[in-house]
């Protein structure tokens, strides 16, 4: 807290830094990444000041701040994945939405390699935690296979002589030409990214381009989703209560489902080929096609999924698909389908197969013949839809955006159809009582209510959430509280720690839990509007007066001087040490400090007049030594103190 | 000041244990696998596939859990893998270590260095859970009634496995999102305390996975949100000792706290409170019911729930079931007393006296230290490698036994023998005063702390915070104040600290909560001088001091 000025300052550079970066310069995102390197604890400034930039940068320029994003979560990684991998699903959606398809295959390629562990390093684990990028994968493939079905719809009317003017781009303005020149492969050339001054995310040679006409290899094509349905159901298996696992797989599954009905045009299976590929783990090295003869030195991997990217057609394909002027049937189609009662996926699930391409075996869990999850489940009605909310919010149709790209969870919106909410616990009907023979009965449906109803966890300490808004609010400032904790508990090894002192019965009565979840009052307050500019000093909070409480007992009971009321003890998560709120010390002894400040204060105060600095106006008194400087109506002030020198 | 010496000694991870290889076990659903890990060992469980619970407290996917000197339960409702490991042997200061048998721990040779383990397919999760559920529902009515929530007593012989149907109820409470007031009323193990202590704790964050409860505030930092328990100091094993009149009134006063808070605290008074109770009060022993009323009376008990008690079951539902609460709405909301029986669990096993010995003397070490295994549960997002070791530094120091208010407990009779007089020892003519046994011999000088008036600076406070509910006055209360020259029993034993003033009357002092404790490490009585250890450095509080002179019991080299 004390470096809160330092963190603005490094913010206000940082954010300077990042808005002459204006196209994939790779030295500019070394250095920027080495700055943020040098200044870990700055971490959550810096990573604020990234988002707010990639939200509001344009277009063009949002890459490259991602590339930043990538780079820093690479070579440097805690804490700033963790600030950053908190809000990684709307900054990357939000992104995504608004770039052209060739950036699009490019934040494809880089989220690829947010799976993988950083290439090089010790460290096994994936650059991000795998919730956050099947979180976006499964919008991604969501929103894919929505505008698919929707394409088809089109399609099929198109036939009845009912079309109407296919391939009218609408605010589609890229070129697709690619950027740059074909590259020539460069097979396992250990550090990929040294061939020019671009970024390369991916880290991987690039891919070879292929005849864009060259049709579809169906069998190929079902092999890759059935390996790719494969390692989802293992995942499902390990993780059954993994919401977006089980998005994923029905993902998956739908999509399976479409290409087998074969009603799918080459162009459109182009698309779904892309959409494989973009979904298949990130290859060591990139598999070569085997007709193209200039990676003939690599040896094919047979399981690997065709990966080549269709740069020149999709665009076009996407803008058919995505023509605003469809959207109310797209919405239609996706609604009709939600109310659909796909079948629950059957107890294969529950059995992974243990197929070759896996990596890790899943472990022995013991299969019960009933799996309760899953009849539990069905029996709430909740296997069929896909359960989780945000996931199932088609995209509003007002949305600003001139790329309707189904972004779900992107935009609050209520669906016209009822789908099914994930469970709020006061939801599920209790009727047990109390006495000896109802709570002999099993009732796996409440054990629901502590598990699968809150399905959205805590990766360090297990603790669930549930999957609303506000939850995931909570979420995140327990994560934050951890981060902090860990943070404090590094430099607190430093220093001797002592067991505090018990609280006296008053205090205990007075006293009320800290909640690591609760909100900090006058933090996170930031909107969607500003620019970035206010909001990392908006974080900074504003220094109480407060001081820690003392040991001496006879302090403690000391009163204060001025009104003679004792000093009320409260724990501070913040100070992890026991505080006197509303308290300054002015020589030896210790007044409340709106007291002492209504006693010193002469002159300007009454001549304000209507603000009364009772105890009870401690957010007043927050203003402290500023309140001099500044003009009128103080409690209005604190809102939109300036950044401070 | 800080000796050397005081601080744990750390792992040593260069102990020549040959590490056994892990072991991984698969539990089905609604199984459980119960596993014993000695003190001096250390045992670390990861969770691989699926979810499990210890005590209702769910464990988080692939973190490492380190358990030592603990007998516990994973339980899992959707079937689960686990992970077992040895993990590093604890060495700490010399003559300490209770599980351990000539300078080498006691390792046991089951899965993971376990002393024991195995998977049981029989529980009474299914109970346990669905108390939680019909509490949940008794909250939801109490809220639309106007009702406090319920009040649950918690009764059952010893090692029924009450503490931890206390942990579960605890935790899924927590889960749900309520915030219970958790009472502990046995003296032998303490709660996010030492033994000796009575506490109430209102739990809104998680429980500890490692450290039993978790842990009371500290100046530093800790992995798992602290909790803060309200104490109170009751120096015997036994409620029921003299009668219970001791122990009778510092359970109105505690209870008397509890309900003060539950009228400020919304979240605490929709969820409601949780009793735990010692295993004497059910084992038909002369005066158990009458205790037991009398909690039912304080805390205005709604729910009763019985482990593994017919008799008492029976007894409990003939006198309480259906009969209104003591709460003061009761008539207006028809609120009744419900009576449950439930399983005990075939986990629980019966804990010896020497492994509770070791569970006490770990608990005070833990207070002045801090954990003395490394946890590494959280150290995953840690930014350093350092482990999270908490490692308090107590400060010792020395002062003036003549400075000190020292009181103590002076019971008519020793133990058993309630109603007998006891010529062995020394009488004043007084029943209820006889000298004090063992140590010092009573100075006919002292003061005597039952003459109020005499004693009493500031009659106005003291007065006001005297109990009002002890059904005895303050004349018999049998709290003296320990006379010099310094007793040497009063070496390697705590004084509990109280926030009563020095010479407050012997009910303010008896009913006072506690800030905390300190240690005497060795007494001159030549000098009139003690060494003590005290948790925080700085003067030692000028307050009324309670010796635990019986309890807990001595822990022999605490400071080296
Ligand atoms: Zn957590
Ligand atoms: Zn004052």
């Amino acid at each position: 807290m004390s470096s809160g000025l330092a963190s603005d300052e490094v913010a206000e550079d940082y954010k300077n830094s990042l808005e002459d970066l204006t196209s994939n310069d790779r030295f500019q995102i070394s250095n920027l990444t080495v700055i943020a390197k040098e200044n870990t604890e700055h971490a959550m400034a810096i990573s604020r000041v990234l988002e707010n930039h990639i939200r509001t940068t344009p277009p063009a320029q949002k890459l490259p701040a991602l590339y930043v994003v990538d780079s820093i979560v690479k070579n440097v990684g805690t804490p700033y994945t963790l600030f950053l991998g908190r809000n990684m699903y709307q900054t990357f959606m939000n992104a995504y939405t608004l770039v052209d398809s060739q950036t699009r295959k490019k934040l494809d390629e880089m989220l690829k390699t947010w799976k993988e562990s950083v290439p090089g390093s010790l460290d096994t684990k994936p650059v991000f935690p795998p919730e956050i990028t099947r979180g976006i994968e499964s919008a991604l493939i969501k929103a894919r296979t929505a505008a698919l079905q929707q394409q088809q719809a089109r399609s099929q009317q198109d036939l009845l002589g009912r079309g109407r003017g296919t391939g009218t781009p609408t605010g589609w303005t890229n070129s697709p030409t690619p950027q740059t020149a074909p590259r020539h492969p460069q097979p396992n050339v250990p550090r990929p990214n040294n061939n020019g001054h671009g970024y390369d995310a991916a880290r991987i040679p690039p891919q070879t381009q292929h005849n864009s006409h060259q049709d579809v290899d169906l069998a190929a094509l079902n092999r890759d989703i059935d390996s790719l349905i494969a390692t989802a159901r293992s995942d499902f298996a390990n993780n059954p209560l993994d919401n977006s696992v089980q998005q994923r797989l029905k993902a998956l599954l739908d999509l399976q489902g479409i290409l087998q009905r074969q009603e799918l045009t080459q162009e459109q299976l182009r698309l779904v080929r892309d959409q494989v590929s973009a979904l298949a783990p990130a290859p060591k090295p990139v598999p070569a096609i085997p007709q193209a003869s200039m990676a003939a030195n690599i040896p094919p991997v047979s399981t690997t999924p065709v990966s080549n990217i269709l740069a020149q057609q999709l665009p076009q394909a996407f803008q058919q698909l995505l023509n605003p002027g469809t959207l109310g049937e797209l919405l239609k189609v996706t609604a009709a389908r939600q109310q659909q009662p796909t079948p629950p996926p059957q107890n294969p699930l529950l059995y992974p197969k243990v197929t070759a391409n896996m990596n890790t075996p899943p472990p022995a869990v013991p299969t019960p013949a009933e799996n309760p999850l899953i009849a539990a489940l069905k029996a709430r009605g909740l296997l069929p839809a896909t359960p989780v909310p945000t996931a199932s919010n088609p995209l509003m149709p007002s949305v600003p955006s001139a790329f309707p790209f189904i972004v779900p969870g992107q935009v609050r919106y209520t669906p016209p159809i009822s789908t099914p909410h994930a469970i709020n616990a006061s939801e599920i009907k209790l009727g047990v009582q109390m006495n000896t023979v109802s709570i002999k009965i099993p009732q796996p449906t409440l054990i629901i209510s502590l598990y699968e109803a809150r399905s959205n966890r805590c990766g360090t300490c297990g603790r669930r959430f549930l999957t609303t808004e506000e939850d995931k609010e909570k979420k995140a400032r327990h994560l934050d509280w951890h981060f902090k904790t860990n943070q404090r508990m590094a430099e607190a090894a430093k220093r001797a720690q002592n067991r505090s002192w018990y609280v006296d019965e008053r205090d205990w009565i007075k006293s009320r839990e800290f909640g690591d979840d609760l909100e900090i009052p006058e933090s996170d307050a930031q909107g969607e509007s500003g620019a970035g500019s206010g909001s990392a000093a908006a974080k900074k909070s504003l220094p109480k007066q407060w001081i820690r409480a003392p040991n001496d007992a006879a302090l403690r009971n000391t009163p204060c001087p001025i009104c003679q009321e004792k000093f009320e003890s409260t724990w501070s998560e913040d100070v992890q040490d026991w505080i006197w709120q509303d308290a300054i010390k002015v020589g030896n002894r210790v007044y409340h400090a709106s007291c002492y400040a209504e006693v010193t204060k002469d002159g300007p105060a009454p001549a304000r007049g209507s603000t009364p600095l009772g105890r009870t106006g401690t957010p007043d008194s927050v203003l402290g030594k500023r309140k001099a400087e500044d003009n009128d109506s103080p409690s209005h002030v604190r809102i939109k103190t300036e950044p401070s020198l | 000041m800080s000796l050397p010496g005081l601080e744990l000694t750390q792992p040593t991870a260069d102990r020549p244990f040959a590490a056994a290889p892990p072991t991984q076990i698969s539990l089905s659903q609604g199984t459980e696998w119960r596993f014993e890990v000695a003190f001096g060992t250390t045992v670390r469980v990861k969770l691989l596939a699926g979810t499990a619970e210890l005590f209702g407290t769910e464990l988080a996917p692939s973190q490492t859990y380190t358990f030592s000197g603990t007998k516990a339960a994973i339980y899992t409702w959707h079937g689960c893998t686990l992970e077992v490991n040895a993990g590093d042997a604890v060495s700490s200061l010399d003559g300490f270590l209770p599980g351990e048998v000539n300078g080498s721990a006691a390792r046991g040779l089951s899965a993971g260095g376990c002393q024991s383990e195995y998977t049981a397919e029989e529980t009474p999760m299914v109970e346990y859970a669905n108390v939680h559920f019909a509490l949940e529902e008794m909250r939801q009515q109490a809220k639309a009634a106007g009702r406090d929530g319920p009040r649950v007593l918690i009764l059952g012989p010893e090692d029924a496995g009450k503490t931890s149907l206390a942990k579960i109820l605890t935790a899924y409470g927590v889960k749900s999102g309520r915030q219970p007031i958790v009472v502990n009323l046995d003296p032998s193990e303490g709660m996010l305390s030492v033994p000796g202590t009575l506490t109430a704790t209102a739990f809104r964050n998680m429980i500890d996975i490692e450290q039993g409860w978790g842990s009371s505030p500290m100046s530093g930092p800790s992995p798992v949100p602290v909790k803060l328990p309200l104490v109170y100091f009751y120096p015997s094993q036994n409620p029921l000792e003299a009668d219970g009149m001791i122990y009778r009134p510092i359970v109105s006063r505690l209870a008397l706290s509890v309900m003060g808070r539950m009228a400020e605290d919304e979240d605490s008074r929709e969820t409601g409170i949780i009793v735990d109770t010692p295993g004497i009060l059910s084992q038909g022993k002369a005066g158990g019911l009458q205790m037991i009323n009398h909690i039912i009376t304080e805390f205005s008990i709604s729910t009763i729930l019985v482990i593994g008690s017919e008799r008492l079951y029976s007894t409990m539902v003939k006198d309480y079931d259906n009969k209104p609460t003591s709460s003061a709405s009761a008539v207006a909301t028809d609120e009744r007393i419900s009576v449950v029986k439930l399983s005990k669990s075939g986990g629980c096993v019966d804990r010896d006296v020497g492994f509770m010995k070791a569970v006490r003397e770990s608990q005070i070490r833990t207070y002045f230290f801090g954990n003395s295994v490394p946890s590494t549960a959280s150290s995953a997002l840690s930014l350093s490698a350092t482990s999270t070791l908490v490692t308090l530094s107590p400060h010792a120091t020395q002062l003036d036994f003549n400075s000190l208010a020292i009181y103590n407990y002076i019971p008519p009779t020793v133990d058993e023998d309630e109603d007998e007089y006891d010529p062995s020892q020394l009488g004043t003519g007084d029943p209820f005063f006889t000298g004090g046994g063992e140590g010092g011999g009573v100075d006919p000088s002292s003061h005597d702390p039952n003459q109020q008036p005499s004693h009493s600076d500031e009659p106005g406070s003291t007065e006001a915070t005297a109990s009002s509910s002890a059904p005895i006055d303050g004349l018999s209360v049998p709290l003296k104040k320990v006379p010099g020259p310094a007793p040497s029993l009063l070496a390697n034993t705590l004084l509990a600290i109280t926030h009563a003033p020095p010479n407050a009357p012997a009910p303010a002092i008896r009913d006072a909560s506690i800030m905390g404790f300190l240690y005497v490490a060795d007494v001159d009585g030549e000098k009139g001088k003690v060494r003590v250890l005290a948790p925080i450095g700085g003067r030692v509080p000028s307050r009324a001091l309670v010796w635990g002179k019986k309890w807990p019991d001595e822990v022999v080299g605490l400071v080296g």
